[in-house]
């Protein structure tokens, strides 16, 4: 027996009746636990690591939508390789914080930024910042799966193609790379000349993930990216992000609450704040914590009620 | 917050809790769990005067009774399991459920050692007991109702500081205990030997149920404390071992 060393099973005695004759079996030292493997340091090892390397440095960010301001101050830092979860009701500020992080938001016109958003220490709003470029380096994967109405190949190899590769060799694997870094090389690798509309709701959206990691981005952002998926494709969803932030760093949004709990290193939860004045609502961040901290034992009671459904 | 800010509720969700079934299944399984403990709670002092007055009668309701408490402790689990199962509770929910759970398994065994002062009521049965040992008996009935009283009334209030105190009563009934195990010696060796040896062994395991009795009351406080605040509290074992690890590391 591999667990008790020396220690006879009952089923020994019981056949030979011997436990008149225990004293001439070998007695087992007395072992201590540390010199048993226990996974005691599990606990530790979930907490996410507060020497990682910062992406962003957010601070103070609001966002305004002409005179409306939609997210007021919030304060956060992203590291690499961690999953990061924004949670939180509707009209919380969570989706247009998120589209801050690659600037989405400059397709809106009246949209405004005010407040630090650093990547790497790069004032990301620096007009002198290139935002096609931001965009290749922060990818972006959204609600609803968006394939382009072309083949899987043309799929993957838009982004390389428009970033100037050409060589078919080369988008060859570029594309396998993608596809198999999105988990879908196996399902799809004898018909990529099928419509990636032709693939399932699931399929589709790790298309769209393929697509996102063919330009080799740093960060990807995922706007809930299983929302409208069953719970197999979403896991598979769900599989593949623990897989791929060895490479990536991951922002995620989501509206389900397990999911941020099953997928991600730390979350932040958002607010709305009605002003009775003027019945305008403002995004707040209320809390961002380590993932375990905030769906064990919250530091903002909101946050608690929010987890636990006590809302309001 | 500013003052002319309140948190935004949409309106189908403004009469509050969203889990509304779920968390009243939250309260009634730690109000069923503080009726039980009531049970024990007044089982201890039973216990204690079936033993002073060899009540035979009362003995034998009190052992048959224990069995429903198994029984109920026993539902009360599988009513917890299904939470987690159907519910997946977080933060305070699985606080309290998980805290539900182990303070079910301190009630049961508490009852089931009152069960065990009776079963030494009638080993002890016709042996009459000196008024030294009936007077600490006596003392350690009470002290162990009353810890057992403060443990099942600050859980069910949820309250920590309460909860908190209940150790520090323990040491009194720890000081009883060893005082009770003196005075076994002192009658026994007395030159007119009031009771016998196995009577002595007997009230020697008496002393150690009521002195359990009083450390499963501690644990419900500790769970207590975890429900309310979040922190298991560290064990003297693990702050043995951590002190020894560190003195380990310095040298």
């Amino acid at each position: 027996m591999a667990i008790a060393n020396g220690v006879s099973t009952v089923a020994d005695h019981t056949d030979t009746e011997s436990s008149s004759t225990v004293s001439t079996t070998t007695r087992p030292e007395v072992r201590n636990v540390s010199e048993v493997s226990l996974s005691t340091t599990a606990q530790t090892a979930d907490s996410p690591d507060d020497s990682a390397p910062t992406v962003y440095d957010i601070e103070d960010l609001g966002v305004y939508y002409g005179d409306f301001k939609a997210v007021r101050d919030a304060t956060l830092t992203i590291r690499q390789h961690e999953i990061t979860a924004f949670i939180g009701p509707s009209g919380c500020g969570k989706t247009t914080v998120l589209r801050c992080l690659n600037r989405m938001n400059d397709f809106i016109d009246t949209a405004r930024v005010e407040g630090t958003v650093l990547y790497h220490g790069v004032d990301l709003y620096d007009p002198k910042v290139n935002s096609t470029e931001v965009r290749r380096r922060i990818g972006m994967v959204f609600q609803k799966p968006n394939p382009f109405p072309k083949s899987i190949y043309d799929n993957v190899a838009y982004g390389p193609r428009i970033a100037g590769m050409k060589k078919k060799s080369e988008l060859d694997g570029v594309v396998e790379k993608a596809l198999r870094g999105a988990a879908l090389w196996d399902e799809v690798h004898n018909r990529l000349d099928a419509s990636g509309m032709s693939l399932s709701g699931g399929q589709q959206q790790r298309l769209c993930i393929a697509r996102a990691i063919a330009v080799d981005p740093e960060v990807i952002l995922m706007d809930e990216p299983c929302s409208s998926l069953d719970p197999i494709a979403t896991s598979r969803i769900e599989e593949l992000m623990q897989e791929i932030k060895r490479e990536y760093t991951i922002v995620i949004v989501t509206h389900n609450m397990q999911q941020a709990a099953r997928v991600s290193d730390r979350t932040a939860f958002f607010i709305t704040e009605i002003n009775k004045e003027s019945d305008r609502r403002t995004g707040v961040l209320v809390e961002f914590n380590p993932t375990e901290k905030i769906f064990s034992n919250p530091d903002d009671e909101r946050t608690e009620q929010y987890v636990t459904g006590r809302f309001g | 917050m500013s003052s002319d800010t309140e948190l935004h509720v949409p309106e189908e969700e403004a009469h509050g809790d969203l889990r509304r079934g779920f968390h009243h299944e939250l309260d009634d399984i730690r109000d069923d769990i503080a009726k039980l403990g009531a049970i024990v709670t007044e089982n201890i002092p039973r216990a204690t005067d079936i033993l002073l007055n060899q009540d035979l009668d009362g003995a034998e309701k009190l052992i048959v009774g224990d069995d429903e408490i198994d029984v109920a402790a026993l539902a009360l689990e599988e009513r917890c399991y299904s939470l987690i199962a159907l519910q997946a509770p977080v933060a305070s929910d699985l606080r309290k459920v998980v805290a539900a759970m182990r303070i079910i398994a301190e009630v049961e065994r508490s009852a089931d050692l009152t069960k065990n002062l009776c079963k030494a009521a009638r080993r002890i049965y016709g042996h009459p007991l000196n008024p030294a040992i009936r007077g600490i008996i006596q003392k350690m009935g009470d002290q162990a109702t009353t810890l057992f009283k403060e443990a099942t009334e600050s859980y069910l209030a949820g309250d920590a500081t309460r909860a908190a105190a209940i150790d520090d009563m323990d040491s009194y009934l720890d000081d009883l205990q060893r005082e009770f195990m003196r005075t076994i010696f002192e009658s026994h060796e007395a030159a007119k030997s009031s009771i016998d040896l196995q009577v002595a062994v007997q009230l020697a395991v008496v002393a150690r149920f009521f002195e359990r009795i009083g450390d499963h009351a501690v644990n419900i406080g500790e769970r207590t404390q975890y429900l309310v605040t979040g922190l298991v509290r560290e064990s003297l074992g693990a702050a043995r071992h951590a002190s020894r690890q560190a003195a380990g590391e310095s040298e």
